[in-house]
């Protein structure tokens, strides 16, 4: 009968329906409502069982875990906002440009280090797309290669760690593992968004390699489509110390900022919330850095000093309070650490204010806003969804089916990631996260998957989803500020081979499980 | 048509002031988990109340600013479709989305959170970390505020499309001037 397939209806009515283009999170919601309306009337659906819905939301509000994506999100725009980024990729390009395929391998190691820092997908792809592929289209590269290099490279964010994508994943797999632990009454180990940044940070790195290898063996094989970059005619002439200025303010501020964001989750000194809260700090002191004129310029470099000095001193003094045994040392370096902090307070207060004064710290605030905005708009939804979905018995028939297909974890897998890439063509990482992931987490960490290794497979999977035609948001990103002389065929074509070296890594993690889980395991468990 | 325009003028104002007053929580959860690190880090002192003044903070944020995302045009839409039809039918689109998917949605969760957040207030609800916060009431009381801002900013969602639909104009009073970015 037709009311035993409710959910499934749910699933593809909702599918369906948000290919109207109406905002997802509320056609979501809507649809579930409608369904659980339907199940009512069937009498298979209690509608009082949406009465559990303002505990989830409440649980959504109170869930500490997610602090770190607002503050993710906040240090990838104030590095792109006041351009931070850009002079990233300017650099890179001056550094590799000479090379053959040079430019677009910069664009490979700008989008690592960009991923690293920012996570943020669109802004990764517009910037690099209104930098980088012009040059390059002038240097003669094939549009397809220079436009594949680039929708891929910024997509990279989604993978190498820290990423908002993984925050959420984490969070939805620790969830995930919990039912699975409670369902086979095993204390399996608990996973967390750390370990999923370790587990997928080896992942990234290989996924870059790999593009970095295709660009260097293309522009081998064939260079008329990577040229080694003459010297730009427009480009003003600089000086070499203009040229070191721009290697340290370009390359290795940024690239400090984000080893020790990211060493010290890895290291397992700081939770990936405090990190963020540091990283974002540190953008804020970049950025300030960038824009303030000299003798502010001057005081926020001593702060910076004094914020190395202050971790330096740690590592060597005791400086704990609220205890009475100080040595006159510990009492002396206590009162440097003070001065060195009110050093480090006067900078960032500086950076702050020069931010403000330019307009781009109300403008990264605001925008930060709407994405939380928008982010929670979607987890209402999708805790609607899924109340719904449960309700209609949609878990017991997603077990089944998962659990029914041959081949046990093998094939179980294998269906959700065909499923997951084929749902990439037209939902992007948000919907397919928070819809797929809590209704096939559980059974596939049963069936015997380890919740670290899954949750890479889907991060890698998803981030397809950014790059598949018709919908791939990097694509819709790039086309939106490519100039008119490419067209969105060649867009399509380059990235082809991209999404091979993609479909190519999931395989490799898929046979070499130890590449997602060996980093975790050696450092946290 | 001059009461629907200040109708929206005025929905579309409300959304905005509220929207980047409350912008302003993300630099303070930025700077105090920053110096949050710094003191448990350097000196050893850790505060949870004052951690929780951050989760507090986020809450806010999540809540109040969903109607301004709507505003502005940035909750997620799957574009293949919506993006190449004419103003007109957009409009339809979401004038109809407003109807029978959002409204349908605030009034569910409204009604459902209504007696959630009462029960709550009436007991004074208080953090179950001894040294929390003791406004998880007010923390509960945000669902109402989630339906609200929503509720506000929809309404004029749903009256621009109406608008457009009636004069077949594209060109919409949608941001009002001077709201940034």
């Amino acid at each position: 009968m037709i009311h035993e397939y409710l959910e499934i209806g749910l699933f593809l009515t909702a599918v369906a329906l948000m290919m109207f283009g109406f905002p997802v999170a509320f056609t979501l919601a809507g649809t579930a409502l409608a369904f659980a309306l339907l199940g009512q009337w069937f009498g298979i659906f209690q509608f009082r069982q949406l009465n559990f819905l303002p505990q989830r939301i409440f649980g959504i509000m109170s869930n500490d875990v997610l602090i770190a994506a607002p503050l993710f999100i906040y240090m990838g725009l104030m590095l792109e906002k006041s351009r931070v980024a850009e002079d990233l990729l300017l650099t890179m390009t001056r550094l590799f440009g000479g090379l053959r395929g040079g430019l677009a391998l910069s664009v490979v190691l700008v989008g690592m280090l960009m991923a690293a820092s920012t996570g943020i997908v669109g802004a990764t792809v517009v910037t690099m797309g209104l930098i980088a592929l012009p040059v390059m289209l002038r240097q003669g590269y094939d549009p397809r290669l220079a436009t594949g290099v680039i929708c891929a490279s910024g997509t990279l964010g989604q993978i190498i760690p820290p990423s908002i994508v993984l925050v959420f994943l984490g969070d939805i797999l620790t969830y995930a593992n919990q039912q699975a632990n409670l369902k086979s009454g095993s204390t399996g180990t608990s996973v967390g968004v750390g370990d999923l940044f370790a587990g997928s940070l080896v992942p990234g790195l290989l996924l870059v390699a790999a593009y970095a290898l295709y660009v260097v063996v293309l522009a081998w094989l064939r260079p008329s489509t990577a040229p080694a970059m003459l010297d730009d005619p427009d480009a003003p002439a600089i000086s070499s110390r203009e040229r070191w200025a721009m290697f340290w303010s370009g390359l290795v501020a940024p690239g400090a900022l984000v080893i020790a964001v990211l060493g010290s989750i890895l290291g397992g000194i700081a939770t990936p919330t405090e990190a963020a809260a540091v990283g974002a700090i540190g953008a804020t002191l970049l950025a300030g850095i960038r824009v303030a004129p000299g003798r502010d310029r001057r005081l926020m470099l001593v702060g910076v000093v004094a914020a190395i000095a202050l971790m330096v001193m740690n590592g060597f003094f005791n400086l704990l309070l609220l205890r009475d045994d100080f040595s006159p040392l510990e009492t002396a370096m206590l009162w440097l650490s003070f001065a060195l902090l009110a050093s480090v307070t006067l900078g960032i207060a500086l950076s702050l204010w020069h931010v403000l004064r330019l307009g781009v710290l109300t403008s990264v605030v605001q925008s930060t806003a709407r994405i939380c905005g928008m982010i929670f708009a979607i987890l209402v939804g999708a805790s609607l969804f899924s109340l719904t979905f449960r309700g209609l018995g949609g878990e017991e028939t997603v077990h089944n089916l998962l659990a029914s297909l041959p081949g046990g974890l093998t094939g179980a897998m294998f269906f959700v990631m065909a499923l997951m890439f084929l749902m990439g063509f037209f939902l992007d990482f948000l919907e397919i996260v928070f819809i797929l992931v809590p209704i096939v987490g559980p059974t596939l960490i049963l069936l015997g998957a380890d919740p670290v290794w899954l949750g890479v497979m889907i991060a890698v999977n998803l981030q397809t989803s950014f790059l598949t035609p018709p919908f791939g948001f990097a694509l819709f990103f790039l086309r939106g500020v490519a100039p008119p002389t490419v067209t969105t065929q060649q867009i399509y074509a380059g990235i082809i081979p991209f999404v091979a070296i993609q479909v190519l890594m999931l395989g490799v993690i898929a046979a070499f499980p130890g590449l997602a889980t060996g980093l975790p395991n050696l450092l946290f468990r | 048509m001059r009461l629907l325009d200040m109708t929206i003028t005025l929905l579309d104002g409300l959304t905005a002031v509220v929207g980047r007053m409350v912008s302003w929580l993300v630099l303070y959860m930025v700077v105090v988990t920053f110096a949050n690190v710094v003191l448990r880090y350097m000196y050893g002192i850790s505060n949870i109340a004052m951690i929780e003044t951050v989760l507090y903070a986020f809450a806010v944020v999540m809540a109040a600013t969903p109607g301004w995302t709507l505003q502005r045009n940035e909750h997620v839409r799957i574009d293949i479709f919506y993006g190449t039809q004419p103003p007109r039918t957009k409009a339809a689109i979401d004038l109809a989305g407003s109807l029978l998917l959002l409204f349908p949605v605030l009034w569910v969760i409204w009604s459902s959170a209504v007696p959630y957040v009462q029960r709550s207030w009436r007991l004074q609800e208080t953090s179950s970390d001894v040294s929390g916060l003791p406004y998880v009431f007010a923390l509960k009381g945000l669902i109402l505020v989630f339906v609200m801002v929503l509720a506000v900013q929809g309404l004029a969602f749903a009256l621009r499309n109406l608008r457009v639909l009636i004069t077949g104009q594209g060109n919409t009073p949608a941001v009002p001037a001077g709201s940034g970015t």
